[in-house]
């Protein structure tokens, strides 16, 4: 599918892609990074890991590689969005129906949801920024915000030491 | 008195029922918090009788064709059950092309053996070693006589009567039987850094140990791929079936020709005859890695820096010799090996993340060390 980006661009994107064969690896920083939140919404945000201790917090267990239980903490990602102004719950339809949020760690990775997948009012699907596991604040190589996506099959859009929530609109060329 | 008294009867009962079935005992793990046992066949189950047995049979030399060797020939506790060798050596000296792979956690192993897709129980793979012939291990004739003077031993005696309920205990079946149990009951959770994941004790691994954490879950080294989940090795767990492991070319490797890996260590074109399948193998565990050295299927990288300057160029090159080729290059490289850089700082900090791994006390740990001191077993 050809798709046009109609509204503001990714500079991140770029910036994540891997030039040449063979990869450098990023000096690690030792202060918590704060997520950012931008592209297609209001009031584009930069939230410290701390602040979501005060939201509505959502607990999700899911089964780990090892086969084991874990119950993570957090937000909905969807009360994140909702906090910029990202368009959702009666307003979502129409065109803001191809609406996506591209989800980027530290190290690059990058993972995809539709807006709609985000949406309390769309899903019972608990997808969260999780802040703690069995009650215990993430290691560094999880966070210190991960998502989990609890409804998914395999683990890999629970995207670890997640950075950066990128909304785009897209729209497919005629 | 009359409402007591079947109740006591009952009791009774239940008490001599239980003395006559020793295999109904539940196995103590002790495992940390959080961290699962393993998933045991429900035609062996696990007791401490059995796992007591198995430890005898397994180091006991009277299990070789000719007295030489026994299974802790090849696997010795001190090195994590591996012998420190490229390649193993058998009871009648024939190298073996490939290294011992290491015991521990083996119970969560989804497949055994560094490449064979159909090898899933360790009741099967004992016999391998045992009576297989190319090459010859153990060397153990057919015929089974060895099993006489096992039965005519009274410390085993005593041992198979405690392990089995049979009438006449001391088969081959229950031998398997029991060197697996053992083989189960080796499971390595006490590592410093399950004491700094399980327990959460900040200081059980130093920063330069967390930062090499971090590395190895993140891109573009992205280890984890492979060598994830609290066992390291994407072979390992209880959570999928045998047939979901991946098997990888890491690029040791490129030969010119049909077979790109040397003709006796072609992993899982051995089985499958697919040329896709030509230079994979399994991804062992990294626990204790830093006493298993060599390093590899065949032995060839000699230390752990060596192996992460492999993974850094995206593949071996050998210049010149018999296997001389750009590994980087072989068609059937794994696209999860695609070279890095990393700086001096961060190779050190990636070797001490590999170094809290090793459990020590697993290592020294009487309960899985030889009960037959006067044997020598190499």
């Amino acid at each position: 599918m050809t798709a046009r980006i109609l509204r503001r661009s990714i500079a991140c994107i770029a910036g994540a892609l891997l030039i040449g064969s063979v990869a450098t690896v990023a000096a690690q920083s030792s202060t918590p990074a704060a997520l950012s939140i931008a592209g297609d919404v209001r009031t584009p945000l930069s939230i410290a890991p701390a602040e979501l201790k005060d939201m509505p917090r959502t607990a999700v267990e899911v089964k780990d590689e090892d086969g084991r239980v874990v119950k993570y903490e957090g937000v909905l990602v969807g009360e994140l969005l909702k906090r910029a102004g990202a368009t959702l719950g009666s307003d979502l339809r129409g065109t803001a129906m191809t609406t996506y949020v591209l989800a980027s760690a530290s190290d690059g990775y990058q993972v995809l949801f539709s807006l709609a997948e985000l949406d309390p009012a769309f899903t019972n699907s608990h997808v969260i920024v999780a802040d703690t596991i069995d009650g215990k604040p993430l290691f560094a190589y999880q966070g210190p915000l991960r998502i989990v996506s609890s409804n998914d099959l395999r683990p890999a859009r629970s995207i670890r030491m997640l950075q950066r929530l990128d909304v785009v609109r897209l729209k497919k060329e005629p | 008195m009359s409402r007591t008294r079947p109740l006591a009867v009952v009791l009774l009962l239940a008490a001599l029922a239980s003395s006559r079935l020793p295999a109904q005992a539940t196995y103590p793990w002790a495992l940390p918090p959080g961290f699962p046992p393993p998933a045991i066949p429900a035609d062996n189950p696990m007791t401490e009788a059995k796992v007591e047995l198995g430890r005898h049979l397994f180091y006991d030399t009277r299990l070789s064709g000719n007295g030489t060797q026994s299974c802790g020939s090849c696997h010795e506790q001190a090195r994590t059950f591996t012998d420190g060798r490229p390649r193993s050596v058998g009871s009648t000296g024939q190298a073996h092309p490939r290294g011992s792979m290491s015991l521990v956690n083996v119970a969560y192993a989804r497949v055994l053996t560094w490449a064979n897709p159909s090898l899933t129980r360790l009741e099967d793979q004992a016999l391998v070693p045992m009576y297989g012939g190319h090459p010859i291990e153990l060397g153990l004739d057919r015929s089974d006589r060895w099993l006489e003077a096992i039965a005519q031993d009274a410390t085993y005696q005593r041992l198979f009567r405690a392990a089995f309920d049979d009438e006449q205990p001391v088969t081959r079946d229950n031998v398997v039987k029991a060197i697996a149990t053992f083989e189960r009951a080796i499971v390595s959770a006490r590592s410093p850094y399950d004491r700094y994941h399980f327990e959460r004790d900040e200081t059980a691994i130093s920063e330069a140990a967390k930062r090499g954490e971090v590395l190895f879950h993140s891109r573009p080294l992205s280890c984890f791929t492979c060598h994830g989940g609290i066992h390291f090795s994407s072979a390992m767990g209880t959570a999928r079936p045998a047939m979901t492991v991946e098997f990888h070319n890491t690029g040791l490797y490129n030969l010119p020709g049909l077979l790109s890996y040397p003709s006796d260590n072609t992993g899982v074109f051995e089985f499958t005859r697919d040329p896709a399948d030509v230079g994979k193998f399994k991804a062992p565990t990294l626990r204790n890695i830093a006493v298993t050295a060599p390093y590899m299927h065949d032995g060839s990288v000699v230390t752990l820096e060596e192996a992460i300057e492999h993974y850094a160029a995206g593949g071996r090159t050998i210049a010149t010799g018999e296997y001389a080729g750009v590994g980087r290059d072989n068609p059937n490289k794994s696209a999860t090996i695609r070279g890095f850089t990393l700086t001096p700082d961060q190779r050190a900090d990636l070797i001490a993340f590999l170094q809290s791994l090793t459990d020590d006390g697993l290592l020294r740990d009487p309960r899985f060390g030889n009960p037959w001191p006067c044997q020598s077993h190499r």
